[in-house]
Order: C-alpha cells, then sequence, then structure tokens
C-alpha cells in the first residue's frame, strides 16, 4: 500500500515539471511600456545566446551581460531599428554563436543536412537488408 | 553474407567514435570565444577618462604604436591576479596600455589604482557596458592587442597569469614585428 502511494507520489513530482513555465529573467524596470515593442524585444532576446551561460538564452539568463544586452535591444527596438539590424549588431560583435539557431551558410551545411543524409544511409541500409532477406 | 550491410555502420559509427574522442583528448576550450573583432579595426568610441577631464577619443589614440587595451573591474578577483603582471608588462617593458573600467565604482578605482600602482596609460571609464559590448567583451578580464596601425590582432580572455605571460609577451613581439 505505502509502494503505491510513493510511486504515485514519484509520478505525480515528474509530471509537475512539465507544467513549471521556466523563470523569465527580465526585470519589471526593464519592460518597455509599448506592449508592442516589448514583445518584439522579448522574440529577439530568445533568440539570442547569453555568451556568460552559452546555452541560455539572455530572455531567461540573469547574468550582468544578459541584462546589459536586453537593455541595449530593447533602446534599439525604441529606435526604430529592425530585427535583422539588431541581429547583425550583435553578430558583428559577438560572432555568429550569438544567435541560439545556427544560421544556413557554407560551414553550416554539415550540421544542417547530415540528418538528412544519415536518414538516406539508414533507408538505404534497410532497404538492402530487406531485398536479401526476402 | 547477411553481415555485409553491417560494414557501412560500423565505419560510421567508429568514425563518429574517433571524431568525439579526439575532441575529448586535444587541448580545448569550447566556452572560450574567438574574437571577431580580430583583423578588424578598433572599435570607434568616445570615453570619459577616470583620472583626468580628458575625453578619449578612439580615432585618435589607437595609431603609431603597439597599444594594450585591458577591460578590468575592481570587483573581479582575477583583474587582481592580473594586475601585476600588466605592471610588468607597462613599468618592465614600457607598453602602452589603455585600462578600461567595466561596470564600476569611480571612487573604488581610483583607490584600487593609488593602492596598487597605475599600470595605464589612460584608464576610461565604461559605466554601462557599451564600450565593452563594441569589443565583444563577455567576461571579465578581457585583454585586447592592437597594432600600430589600429588593427586587433589578439584577444585574451580571463587574467594574464604567471603560466601564460610568457607566451602573452611573445604575442606581443610578434604583433610588432
Amino acid at each position: 500500500m505505502m509502494k503505491k502511494y510513493f510511486f504515485s507520489l514519484i509520478v505525480i513530482i515528474i509530471l509537475s515539471q512539465f507544467f513549471l513555465l521556466t523563470p523569465h529573467a527580465v526585470e519589471p524596470d526593464e519592460v518597455l511600456e509599448n506592449s508592442k515593442l516589448e514583445l518584439r524585444a522579448r522574440n529577439i532576446s530568445k533568440n539570442v545566446r547569453c555568451l556568460v551561460c552559452q546555452n541560455q538564452s539572455i530572455d531567461d539568463s540573469s547574468a550582468d551581460l544578459a541584462k546589459d544586452l536586453r537593455v541595449l535591444i530593447r533602446s534599439k527596438v525604441k529606435n526604430g531599428e529592425s530585427d535583422q539590424e539588431i541581429y547583425q549588431f550583435l553578430i558583428d560583435r559577438y560572432g555568429d554563436f550569438v544567435l541560439l539557431k545556427p544560421l544556413l551558410k557554407f560551414n553550416t551545411l554539415i550540421l544542417w543536412f547530415m540528418p538528412f543524409i544519415f536518414l538516406i544511409i539508414g533507408i538505404f541500409i534497410i532497404y538492402q537488408h530487406h531485398k536479401k532477406s526476402n | 553474407m547477411k553481415n555485409k550491410t553491417l560494414i557501412i555502420p560500423a565505419i560510421l559509427f567508429f568514425f563518429i567514435l574517433f571524431i568525439l574522442f579526439y575532441l575529448l583528448l586535444i587541448d580545448r576550450k569550447p566556452s572560450e570565444l574567438p574574437s571577431v573583432l580580430i583583423n578588424k579595426k578598433v572599435p570607434v568610441f568616445k570615453a570619459e577618462s577616470l583620472l583626468n577631464d580628458n575625453i578619449f577619443i578612439s580615432e585618435k589614440e589607437f595609431k603609431n604604436e603597439l597599444t594594450i587595451v585591458n577591460f578590468f573591474a575592481t570587483w573581479c578577483k582575477p583583474c587582481l591576479d592580473e594586475h601585476v603582471y600588466l605592471k610588468k608588462l607597462s613599468i618592465g617593458e614600457n607598453l602602452k596600455i589603455i585600462g578600461i573600467n567595466y561596470k564600476d565604482d569611480p571612487k573604488k578605482a581610483i583607490k584600487w589604482l593609488k593602492e596598487l600602482g597605475n599600470p595605464y596609460y589612460d584608464v576610461l571609464v565604461d559605466y554601462d557596458a557599451r564600450i565593452g559590448i563594441d569589443w565583444g567583451v563577455y567576461g571579465l578580464p578581457e585583454t585586447f592587442i592592437i597594432n600600430s596601425k589600429g588593427i586587433i590582432k589578439y584577444r585574451l580572455v580571463g587574467p594574464i597569469t604567471e603560466k601564460n605571460y610568457n607566451m602573452f609577451k611573445l604575442k606581443i613581439i610578434e604583433i610588432n614585428q
């Protein structure tokens, strides 16, 4: 009986993790008054890597540099710069690595297309195997 | 033979395994990012000086001689460890070092330089990290070597230490040639 309860408790604890929202690091004083601009700034921040923690976006990170970049992005959004201009500004200073999603460029071709190549190889192997076993 | 079909995946598997082991064995610091500013001109900026009333204008300063730019702050412990080596470079080697005081309390910084000695040709104030962001700084301390034509040639992430001091000096000599 005890065991059964214990088991369900563990299941509940594990499942509850899926409902927790990831906390955002954006502090109240950073938020722009114009909600449209704020939304744009949030979207950009979600795609920008925090270079201190490296696998978090600056939207999620509470590192000092992440905050500085969030504030900077907001001031640029307010000044009417386009998303592309803001990304380019960051790439010019921190490199492509600053984007969480790698760009599709010559030196990232392997990264983007390797899975498809593997898939084709896999299908080929299965096909060969199937043909022989028949 | 049926096992023949396994040869390709087996080769692939060992190939990937080899690459992963190779990456483990070589001396690699994945968290240390290469600077995109290498071989580019020094960013254009203006800044107040910490110790006098002059305004520092980047276009006027990075000419004629090799210059070192060092981002530091009093809250940064490795910066304190590094200070001895900066003094060695500035006094011992007679190098022009520009310090950029990154997000710091100016009073603390002035006190710090009075107590420990000032290895800098000029100390600039970067109160909101804007200069740091223009240089792609992501952690303190960071040190850049700029050649006599105002081109950034090298960046060191982390402090100058006993271990890398000679390497750093060699880099300076190499760039100065």
